[in-house]
């Protein structure tokens, strides 16, 4: 078998520990050894956004980065926006809105609207969109998503 | 003192979809995502030829390979043919005809594993003559695809209504026009995948993203040797299917063999080149049509004739003619029609059913004739579409009665709107101009069915209904939730009977040993359908409901209603009692205890097509008319939406929220259809399997939108409304072709309009070139 | 990928370097590959081209290969400068607006926020975006090895696809090019129907000294129309400090077509890819008149 490399990181503000195969990608560590089904593989080449997540504070493809880059960072995926305190404003966005078809795609544009809002709690209609160009979503045809990332930025903003 | 509860209405409402909130925070788990105990993985070895004889596989070292667990060719795959035409085996014996074709399969204990055997098959082949263009195809001394169709037609369809000679006899002109229309892909989010699981009795459990749950039992269980009977299928939650699972694909009986010779479960997923390469795409067609009028504009006669670029096998891509056909013949009143489509084998991919299933193809055909026939005679698009629209009631030459439609409407609303006219006029005045940029507007509309197609012996859809102690509600339906929102309506269909929270209502609808009989999901068809029956079982439960309140009261049933998990009384809103409290009253009743429980099976009131393709397939038919105001870049081609303008015949709005987000959607997926998806099929290879070079709509490409949603109110429908969920994309595409006529006089006759083709058109007209 | 298809790679070693020196010690054998932001590298692992080799050093956490500064009339990037952090420095958005803006149109967000600058230059890739303006810039490669620290200019660097003057031991520290004095004018075009997420089919860079409506010592180089970025020298020469008249655009747009050597293929035709190259550069010399 490949060969692995242990890391420890940060994941959804738990420190945890992986054997990380060389060769895996974040993607398949996060869904295969933590079981973060969230996290989706839709294209594995880093033209789809379905499987962002932000690390460092950025987000990022996880299907090209590897896994072994995790070591020492710290990860949130979309399980680590639900808490029992409620979910997240822009989860909570994305339902109001009708945002969500088949919902495959969903994930990715949360964690993507997550990252941009960390970057500008106001955005302008034009930088929502350039925002969401990473992410492909085949069913609504955006425009509720574009909807659901301005309402979470309102109340971001607030 | 007493309570009066006012009747308050949740149709029309903007309501949030059931399965959002599980979406949101990523609950939910996709097929995509199963792991069962014991669980193998999957994979295919494909073919790299087109049209081969098999000369020798040899597995042995795939086999020796530690972790394998099995391997697979033909010789363990006995049983017959999948396909419409019972045309292709899952595993090839002998022949590939195609490049997806699959030769072999793996079962490993990893997908590393898996791939490492897939490479260590090797296959020994006789290339054999190969054959692309359906002409060729048809030509004498053309390779033949399959021995025993020797002329490559793998299926034909004709249609005749009235006097063709008649017809061009009346007319005073007659426009000619070919459309060629190109390979597209599904792009389904959640790549195709499934899970075959075996029991000690032969039985199967089949994980998989059909869309149609009960016929799959039946077409696929003879590739198996089993009995339909005995495979039960499991519809986990799927990212998209769009009309790519409406048949049984080579990968589920190959998945089920590989669980039956391991007797463990395994699991076979795509890569998303694989998706790109081995999944159905959209049919191409090339489309001949004649059409005649009269000098005011009165359509005289149509005449279309297609050919159908079958590729290697038939999936149901080949049957769209049936619904090409209703467009060629019956959109807009024409008095003589003639149709002819012959699907013809080549040795490309091969197609299967798609959103709008032949009516993109007709759509963007028709309307861009329509157009070049509005100019012959010096009429805008508006006046020409109008004079010809199809009136309400009208019966068709294929024998649809085409009831509560307004195309006439649908057309106005759209035009007026878009201030189209005045646009229309002023952009064709500057077609000489040196200004870059230009400004086109274009219009289009289609006609589809809008209360299913009976394409089956029935169109129906089975419920049934259970009420607990607690006045929750149980509804297993037969229909399928794809995304699209079923599962929504259902709820609020069902809550609108029964005077409870939809948050009350739990929909069952992913297992076939569970859940009634349904056709499946497709053919606009699960919101008229499922609707239906889901309203007619409440009715039953409804009824039993209020008849034993009113044996607590001097009222009949009649004159009760069930309001907010209230009996109460219809006519001053008083409540009587709770509904939770009559409901175990009725259960804790001694000798006279009942449950509520109730079934339905609908049926909706229309008929197959005869062999003379003759009936009132659909329970009802709608319209819609887009708009479209782009900028064409005339030196780099490059069109940018900038306005659609859609009205569509709905019915009735159930639920704006999902009715916008399936518009929207599929107006999306027709933006792509008109201007950069393309499968780029060369020689029988695909040559951009990834979305880098395969390109979807994207966020920043979107236009603005204006949506119209008019209300014809349909006799027959849940509660007034029609199936909506294909006329957006079928009719988007040739309203941005007639767009870019308007802007630059170029017409494109061959979808898609990228760039470099516009570019080039516009070079071309201005002598550049 | 097709599983027929795959050459996963073979890697035996792993080290996550904590410095430079650490990185170039396990690149010294020419058996090691340095990993950074992982767009190009991981997307191709498997696609058995061999630029995976059996080491893989892991360069993300150099933190002395990160930062955009001004120094002694030179700006300097480090290589593990992502295409975000050149999208968002305030320094590049006061001084070379050039920079940004091609980050602006380079990929999709999640993309910018893992590639890096060093990266981009490494692989090579003929449509590679982040090239052209800093060769426009006048931009020398930092190179460092167990050998040596050498400095080659960005222009001659690329010899074909993934080809380039470095040698296996070599790891790209860091850009630097000369800080461009207040006339300098510079403009990034890029092809493609969406806004930055398309692999180029042509993109331009041109810059030089714009005063009174002409251009003096400009470059103009093109991605995507030849094996490696192309610069336009006699055209370069042809408009220096002339005034731009329609017939000297005319005349500049029929000798670049002869400079630029575009292919035919699935995403593009010769003449398509030319037309653009036309109307990119057409439009930017009206725009400096």
């Amino acid at each position: 078998m490949s060969l692995t490399q242990k890391i420890i990181f940060t994941l959804n503000g738990k420190p945890v520990q992986a054997d990380a195969q060389v060769t895996a990608s974040a993607l398949e560590l996060l869904r295969g050894a933590f079981e973060l089904g969230g996290t989706k593989l839709a294209c594995g080449e880093g033209e789809c956004g379905a499987c962002t997540i932000i690390v460092d504070g950025r987000s990022r493809n996880s299907c090209l980065l590897p896994a072994v880059d995790l070591d020492g960072r710290e990860v949130l995926t979309v399980e680590g926006l639900w808490s029992e305190d409620g979910i997240d404003p822009v989860q909570q966005a994305f339902i109001d809105e009708g945002a969500i078809q088949c919902g495959f795609c969903t994930p990715g544009m949360i964690m993507q609207t997550k990252y941009l809002l960390s970057k500008n709690p106001r955005m302008t209609p034009e930088e929502i969109e350039r925002g969401l160009e990473g992410n492909v979503c085949r069913c609504t045809g955006y425009k509720k998503i574009i909807s659901a990332v301005a309402a979470a930025s309102a109340v971001a903003a607030e | 003192m007493d309570k009066i509860i006012e009747k308050q209405s949740l149709i029309g409402k903007r309501v949030t979809k059931l399965d959002a909130p599980d979406k949101a925070v990523a609950r939910t788990r996709y097929i995509n995502d199963m792991v069962l105990p014991r669980m193998l993985f999957g994979k295919i070895l494909r073919t790299d030829r087109v049209h081969a004889h098999i000369v020798s596989i040899d597995a042995s070292a795939a086999e020796a390979l530690p972790g394998v667990a099995a391997v697979i060719t033909a010789k363990d795959t006995p049983g017959g043919k999948i396909g419409v035409l019972r045309d292709n085996p899952p595993l090839k014996t002998d022949t590939v005809r195609c490049i997806r074709d699959e030769i072999a399969a793996v079962a490993a204990d990893s997908e590393e594993i898996c791939d490492e055997a897939i490479r260590l098959i090797k296959v020994e082949y006789d290339d054999l003559p190969t054959v692309f263009d359906c002409t060729e195809a048809l030509a004498a001394g053309a390779p033949i695809i399959h021995e025993d169709c020797p002329d490559n037609i793998a299926m034909e369809q004709n249609f005749e209504h009235g006097d063709m000679a008649a017809g061009e006899a009346a007319s005073d002109y007659i426009v000619e026009g070919e459309y060629n229309v190109h390979y597209v892909a599904h792009c389904n989010m959640g790549v195709s995948c499934t899970l075959a699981d075996y029991d000690t009795d032969g039985r199967v459990t089949i994980y998989t993203q059909t869309q149609y749950p009960f016929n799959v039992k039946m077409d696929i269980a003879p590739s198996l040797g089993v009995h339909p009977g005995d495979v039960r299928i499991i519809q986990p939650p799927v990212g998209g299917a769009f009309g790519s699972k409406l048949d049984v694909y080579p990968y589920e009986p190959i998945c089920v063999f590989l669980a039956k010779k391991t007797r463990r479960p395994v699991k076979l997923i795509y890569s998303r080149e694989e998706e790109f390469i081995a999944s159905p795409t959209r049919q191409p067609v090339e489309f001949k049509i004649r059409a005649g009028m009269k000098k005011d504009g009165t359509l005289t006669f149509r005449d279309c004739d297609s050919l159908l670029n079958n590729g290697g096998y038939t999936s149901w891509g080949a049957t769209t003619p049936y619904v090409t056909m209703r467009t060629m013949t019956s959109h807009y009143t024409v008095p003589n029609v003639k149709y002819r489509a012959r699907a013809v084998y080549t040795n490309n991919p091969f197609a299967g059913s798609f959103r709008g299933y032949g009516n993109v193809q007709a759509t963007w055909a028709l309307e861009t004739h329509m157009d070049k026939m509005a100019e012959t005679i010096g009429m805008d698009p508006v006046a020409f579409r109008l004079k010809n629209a199809n009136p309400p009631n009208e019966i068709t030459p294929q024998g649809s009665n085409l009831g509560c439609i307004d195309l006439t409407g649908c057309i106005k609303q759209a035009a007026e709107r878009s201030d189209f006219l005045n646009k229309w006029h002023e952009n064709n005045k500057g077609w000489d101009s040196s200004e870059r940029f230009r400004r086109g507007i274009g219009i289009a509309t289609s006609l589809h069915n809008a209360g299913g197609a009976k394409i089956h012996k029935s169109d129906g859809c089975g419920t049934m209904l259970k009420m607990d102690d607690y006045a929750r509600v149980t509804i297993i339906t037969g229909g399928s939730e794809i995304g699209q929102g079923l599962d929504t309506v259902l709820a609020q269909l069902v809550s609108e009977e029964l005077g409870v929270p939809m948050r009350d209502v739990t929909i069952i609808n992913n297992d076939s040993a569970l859940r009634p009989w349904d056709v499946g999901v497709h053919a606009s068809r699960t919101t008229y359908i499922a609707g239906n029956s889901a309203i007619r079982v409440a009715r039953k439960a409804r009824e039993q409901i209020l008849k034993a309140a009113a044996s607590h009261t001097n009222m009949t049933h009649e004159m009760l209603d069930l309001r907010q998990g209230y009996v109460v009384q219809a006519e001053s809103g008083l409540a009587l009692m709770p509904l939770d409290k009559i409901l175990r009253q009725m259960h804790f009743a001694g000798e006279d205890a009942e449950l509520v429980m109730a079934t339905d099976y609908y049926e909706p009131p229309s008929e197959p097509e005869d062999k003379d393709h003759m009936g009132d397939m659909s329970a009802a038919y709608s319209h819609a008319a887009h708009v479209a105001e782009i900028v064409v870049d005339t030196k780099l081609g490059a069109i940018t939406v900038e306005k659609i303008w859609s009205a569509q015949d709905v019915g009735r709005v159930i639920n704006p929220v999902g009715l916008e987000g399936q518009i929207e959607g599929g107006i999306a997926m027709g933006l792509g259809y008109a201007l950069s998806e393309e499968l780029k099929i060369v020689e029988g290879k695909v040559l951009n399997p990834s979305f880098r070079d395969y390109h979807v709509m994207t966020a920043p490409e979107m236009p603005e939108f204006d949506l119209t949603f008019i209300e014809t109110g349909d006799a027959e429908g849940p509660a007034g409304a029609k199936g909506i969920a294909e006329l957006p994309t079928i009719v988007i595409a040739p309203a941005i072709g007639n767009a870019l006529y308007n802007a630059t006089g170029v017409r494109i006759d061959h979808p898609p309009l990228t760039p470099e083709k516009v570019a080039r058109a516009i070079a071309e007209k201005n002598g550049r070139l | 990928m097709l599983p027929q298809n795959k050459r996963p790679p073979d890697i035996g070693e792993y080290v996550a370097a904590s410095s430079v020196d650490a990185a170039i010690d396990a690149l010294a054998d020419g058996q090691g590959t340095a990993l950074a932001g992982g767009t190009d590298l991981w997307a191709q692992k498997d696609s058995g081209n061999g630029r995976l080799r059996q080491r893989l050093v892991n360069i993300s956490r150099v933190s002395e290969l990160c930062g955009i500064a001004e120094v002694a009339g030179k700006i300097r990037i480090g290589a593990l400068t992502t295409i975000s952090e050149i999208l968002e420095s305030p320094l590049l958005n006061e001084k070379v607006p050039l920079l940004p803006q091609m980050a602006n149109r380079f990929a999709a967000p999640q993309i910018r926020n893992a590639a890096t600058i060093g990266g981009n230059i490494a692989n090579a890739s003929p449509a590679a975006d982040a090239v052209l303006p800093l060769i426009g810039l006048g931009t020398s490669v930092e190179l460092r090895s167990k050998r040596e620290t050498r400095f080659l200019p960005l222009s001659g660097f690329f010899k074909g696809p993934g080809n380039t003057q470095m040698t296996a031991d070599e790891l790209i520290t860091a850009i630097e090019f000369e800080t461009p004095p207040g006339n300098f004018h510079g403009v990034f075009c890029k092809s493609g129907p969406r806004p930055a997420l398309e692999i180029s089919m042509v993109a331009m860079c041109l810059t030089g000294l714009l005063e009174g409506g002409k251009l003096s010592n400009p470059r103009l180089v093109f991605g995507a129309v030849g094996p490696t970025p192309i610069c336009c020298e006699k055209t370069e020469a042809m408009i220096d400090g002339k005034t731009i008249s329609d017939d000297l655009i005319a005349s500049a747009l029929d000798l670049m077509a002869t400079e630029i050597a575009p292919i035919d293929d699935f995403r593009a035709s010769k003449w398509y890819r030319t037309q653009m190259a036309r109307t990119f550069l057409e439009a930017e010399l009206i725009a400096c008149r």
